[in-house]
């Protein structure tokens, strides 16, 4: 076994999201006990309740959906609303667009954000400080005001209505911040790692995928899940680029809910949104246990 | 105390500065024949980080660089849907630029965009490092728990977190009106939140920091995990008290990852479109309730004077890099670049 | 661990169920390849072989067996060409015309609000339609709509169907009250505050339903009284919403809100039909369709159908209506279309006697004038025929589009709404209009 590899099994693979609380002497009064529970609780219900109402909602039928007196459980229910996003044009294909478009937008972004972190934490090269500089410049223009020209661009190249069009400009927006913090994560693996694999035969590169890599994988699912919930959500651009209703992606979908010809749906929207949120939260348990887990494993101490 | 250099929590946290042994120089004993040939290596100009950073440049550069530089110079231009529609447009230098900084409404909305800003990064961050500190403390039980409460509000889309909010905050049948009057605060019957501007940006905010708090609290909670226990028992033993322990030993260590969590919380914050957007069109009056990204939008598009669109964009990203100074300042300092 | 698989199990069968799962509704050209359709880059000259022209149509206003109607028409005329037809949405619908009717791919038949016209038709965005107009059913037009169609003299739009918007009222509540039909202006805001007053145990009842931002139920009290929101003097608009007629108007907006409505004071109308069904309105303002939205079996309330009527709004004197908003959409070809002679075709179909017969007995208002009287449906429909008759636009004017996306008239009625002074509220509109007209 390698050192390098060597250092990344014994890591401490602690679970920092599940391992048990912090001990502090002189806390373990009850009373502070429960108030703490107490606190955690509000907490959870201030974050969840939100997310009820919508699938409450989901499951309304229309006229209960704006009753002067709001019921908490959706008693009497329908799945009228879900059957009427099924049965919408165009569900299918826009599911397939979306998850198409945001899988490949996560992967390009996570290679492309990983190669340039590596550069410029690993290296000292002409242009490196512009090159932070713009990333961080180019995350401050709003991006509606971008809208007309990049569709400009976009037509140029014949990439209005298909799939590369819109993963290029969803990478455009992602790949700022996930450069940003994936510098972060590549700069805290120690460069001896990498030496000591490259004393053992590999190239610089190699050091990189097989080392660097793994270990800044909580860096990753961080950003990776960011950039899934931007390009999954997105709105205005996908409504412009795709103007085609075969190509139409989840969120310009669900719009339609928003217009009948008399007015919004609201069940049909909050059933819309429900089941948008799902494959996200799929997405979420995949990966969770790296979100906040194994980061100590990214502080090994030289 | 002395807490080391080894500062450099793991969490997102793109500011931190490499531990001091990660220089630019190899580690300086020759072994072997591969060392001296990193070392003579080193004398030709090295392509690889160029290759490394290709891809993401010319990412960038074919998607934003051509729009980027026609926002400059469509803001100075006269440019309205005539000119989208092939007629040539005429340069009108910063006529547009003057326009806007001579109007006051201008003003109006961008002071009160620099200040929801403040007040949701404020909240946001403060609130978000309660929460963690809470994850912290709590059991694992219940730290799942909020971790999923979180989560679920993190997977929402902005559209339909608003218009939830949106809902509960209804004039006529929102649950927040039925349960003050029913609980007894008032008579909040037909009460609307959204008429007064004041009103209107309490909404608001109570959204943006909802939907703002999961990815910071995760964020200050990873970094938190990082700091070694050893380091807080130290603490511990050294009698200090809870909030000096806070002080010194986690708010010290967590640092790198508040600032940079707290500049891109401005970065976001002074953009809000979608939440003002969403609640203007359910009420209050548009013209007190604009904020910059939401009237650069409705100039822009709605009045189709994409020049004076652009020029507000610009000022915004002027004002932007402004808001941020110090932190740039500080992590081009850092960076020893 | 089991959570994870499950998860991953989820997301894959999630793929895999969208990959088999596109249904047939999915018309249109197959899912998600990445180059555009070939057809429509075809050069113009190939006229009839193998051409296919984009039809846009936005909400929900035209039925599908319409458009099928439409498009079997058209392949009488033209057996090897082809329509797609597809559906926008209205959401976004500006930023969508902006962008794709000056791309390389622009759609060849597009529907525009009638208030977002004229800014195209300024613009050059569409094709000039004036030599065609007759053929497009010349003085048989609604003229209303015809000027919406039209900038600097040529004819761009031609007029694709209107809606006016009429009154639905409770039977049952006004013969508890004693009311009958109100027949002039004046009666029908006393009727609102009678109803109101009689129904005060209800809360937030109203006689009269007006939400604060729902000007186009207040433009009716301003015109009836002669006054505009704009003019044209010479080249230079001029707003003239704080003259004295426009004000005696708007007065009678805000003694309707602040004596016979119960509505919120800074909302839309969206939710009107929700408070008819909850009992908590006498009379609201609606667009046709208004009645079929409250009977809905799904969402609004069936069990009410023997206790609503509708009539048009009347004038001030009575037998007369008062000057109704018309809305409507109108259809033109993209400057850029590579097919205009086959698009014009299909423009013939849909503005034709055939088309358009088929809109007025759904209960939508056609564009032809010669077919008012077919208009059939419900009371509602009815009333909106004769509503049409005597109906009035917004200034047509390129810029009129900046005029609504600033929501200047919302905010001045929502501030009148509020307690604010009619007369300041009006000037301070006026302002913003007269700069934003003139450009």
């Amino acid at each position: 076994m390698s050192v390098a590899e060597r250092i990344v099994v014994e890591a401490p693979t602690a679970d920092a999201f599940t391992a048990p609380a912090v001990r502090r002497p002189g806390r373990r009064r009850p009373a502070f006990r429960i108030a703490v529970n107490a606190a955690g609780v509000a907490v959870f219900l201030i974050f969840v309740f939100p997310v009820l109402w919508m699938v409450t909602t989901s499951f309304r039928r229309g006229v209960d959906i704006s009753s002067p007196n709001p019921r908490l459980l959706p008693i009497p229910g329908t799945l009228e609303n879900y059957r009427k996003v099924f049965a919408r044009e165009f569900f299918w294909s826009s599911l397939r667009n979306s998850l198409i478009i945001t899988l490949l937008t996560v992967t390009l972004a996570l290679g492309i954000a990983f190669l340039a972190a590596v550069a410029v934490s690993r290296y000292r090269f002409r242009g490196r400080k512009a090159f932070i500089v713009a990333i961080l410049l180019v995350q401050m223009v709003p991006a509606e005001a971008l809208i007309i020209s990049l569709f400009k661009v976009l037509d140029g190249w014949h990439l209005i209505n298909t799939i590369i069009g819109l993963t290029l400009t969803y990478l455009a927006f992602v790949l700022p911040f996930t450069i940003w913090t994936l510098r972060g994560f590549v700069a805290n693996v120690p460069r001896e790692l990498e030496e000591a694999a490259m004393v053992d035969g590999s190239s610089r590169l190699r050091a990189f995928l097989t080392v660097t890599f793994p270990l800044i994988a909580p860096g990753l699912v961080a950003t990776g899940v960011f950039a899934f919930i931007q390009a999954w959500n997105e709105f205005i651009f996908a409504l412009v680029i795709m103007n085609r209703p075969e190509h139409q992606t989840l969120p310009v979908w669900l719009q339609a809910f928003n217009e009948g010809a008399k007015g919004t749906d609201w069940g049909g929207v909050m059933a819309g949104s429900t089941i948008m949120a799902i494959p996200v939260i799929i997405f979420f348990l995949l990966v969770q246990h790296r979100v906040t887990a194994g980061l100590t494993a990214g502080a090994v101490k030289g | 105390m002395a807490i080391g250099s080894a500062g450099a929590p793991g969490a997102p946290a793109p500011a931190a500065p490499a531990a001091p042994s990660t220089s630019s120089r190899p580690s300086p004993h020759p072994v072997d024949g591969r060392r001296q040939g990193l070392r003579r290596r080193r004398r030709r100009p090295n392509t690889l980080p160029y290759a490394l950073i290709a891809p993401a440049v010319a990412a960038l550069v074919v998607m934003l660089g051509y729009p980027l530089l026609r926002l400059g110079i469509l803001s100075l231009q006269k440019f309205g849907l005539r000119q989208q529609f092939g007629q040539p447009p005429d340069w009108v230098g910063l006529d547009n630029y003057h326009r806007i900084l001579t109007d006051s409404y201008f003003w109006d909305v961008l002071w009160r965009t620099v200040t929801f800003a403040m007040v949701n990064v404020a909240l946001t961050i403060g609130l978000g490092l309660l929460v963690a500190l809470l994850m912290r403390t709590v059991g694992r039980g219940m730290r799942l728990l909020v971790g999923i409460g979180l989560m679920l509000a993190w997977a929402m889309p902005a559209l339909t977190a608003t218009v939830v909010w949106q809902w509960l905050f209804d004039t006529q049948y929102g649950l927040v009106n039925w349960a003050f009057t029913k609980v007894g605060i008032g008579d909040y019957q037909g009460h609307s939140w959204l008429s007064e501007p004041i009103s209107f940006f309490m909404v608001a905010t109570i959204i943006v920091v909802w939907m703002g708090i999961p990815f910071v609290a995760f964020t200050l909670f990873a970094a938190m995990s990082q700091i070694p226990k050893e380091i807080e028992e130290a603490a511990c033993i050294d009698g200090a008290g809870p909030w000096q322990r806070f002080r010194d030993v986690t708010l010290s260590m967590i640092k790198p990852v508040l600032l940079i969590l707290t500049a891109l919380s401005v970065l976001w914050d002074f953009r809000v479109f979608t939440q003002i957007y969403v609640l203007q069109r359910a009420g209050g009056i548009n013209r007190e309730t604009n904020l910059l990204g939401v009237y650069a939008y409705r100039i822009s598009i709605g009045e189709n004077r994409f020049d004076v669109g652009a020029a507000i964009a610009v000022v915004m990203v002027l004002i932007t890099l402004l808001l941020t100074l110090v932190y740039l300042r500080q992590m081009v300092r850092q960076e020893e670049m | 661990m089991k959570l994870r698989h499950l998860a991953a199990i989820g997301l894959a069968g999630t793929l895999g169920l969208a990959a088999c799962g596109s249904s047939s509704k999915d018309s249109g050209s197959a899912g998600t390849t990445a180059a555009p359709s070939p057809e429509t880059n075809a050069p113009a000259t190939s006229a009839a072989a193998g051409t296919t022209i984009r039809l846009w149509l936005n909400g929900e206003d035209t039925k599908q067996e319409l458009v099928d109607y439409a498009i079997a028409e058209f392949k009488k005329l033209h057996p090897e060409a082809d329509v797609q037809f597809e559906r926008q949405q209205w959401t976004g619908i500006v930023e969508k015309l902006t962008t794709a009717l000056s791309s390389s791919d622009s759609p060849d038949v597009v529907e525009l609000g009638n208030t977002q016209a004229q800014a195209f038709e300024a613009a050059g965005a569409l094709a000039d339609l004036s030599a065609q107009k007759a053929e497009l059913g010349g003085d048989d037009l609604l003229q209303s709509l015809v000027e919406a169609g039209t900038y600097d003299g040529k004819f761009f739009g031609v007029p694709y169907y209107a809606g006016a918007r009429i009154v639905v009222y409770r039977t049952d509540l006004f013969e508890k009250a004693g009311l009958t039909v109100p027949t002039t202006l004046d009666e029908f805001i006393a009727a609102g505050v009678k109803l109101k007053q009689d129904n005060a145990a209800t809360p937030n009842f109203s006689g009269i339903y007006f939400p604060g931002k729902y000007w186009y139920a207040a433009l009716p009290f301003i015109w009836q009284e002669g006054g505009d929101i704009a003019v044209q003097d010479g080249g230079a608009w001029k707003g003239t919403l704080s003259s004295a007629a426009s004000v005696k108007g708007l007065g009678m907006v805000k003694k309707i809100m602040d004596e016979a409505s119960g509505a919120p004071k800074d909302g839309d109308e969206s939710k009107d039909y929700v408070a008819f069904c909850n009992g908590e309105v006498g009379m609201l303002m609606g667009p046709g369709w208004k009645l079929g939205q409250i009977l809905n079996e799904k969402d609004g309330c069936p069990a009410m159908a023997d206790k609503v009527g509708a009539f048009a709004l009347p004038g001030a004197a009575a037998g007369t209506t008062a000057p109704a908003f018309l809305g409507g959409s109108n259809l033109a070809i993209s400057a850029k279309s590579e097919h205009q002679e086959l698009a014009l075709d299909l423009l013939k179909i849909m503005a034709g006697k055939g088309y358009q017969t088929q809109f007025a007995q759904a209960g939508t208002i056609p564009a032809l004038k010669s077919l008012l009287g077919q208009v059939s449906g419900d009371e509602a429909a009815k009333a909106q025929a004769v509503a049409a008759l005597n109906s009035r636009f917004v200034p047509s004017s390129e810029n009129w589009a900046g005029v609504e996306a600033s929501t200047v008239l919302p905010d001045m009625l929502v501030s009148i709404a509020q307690g604010g002074d009619v007369q300041a509220a009006a000037t301070q509109a006026d302002q913003a209009i007269t700069s934003q007209l003139n450009g």
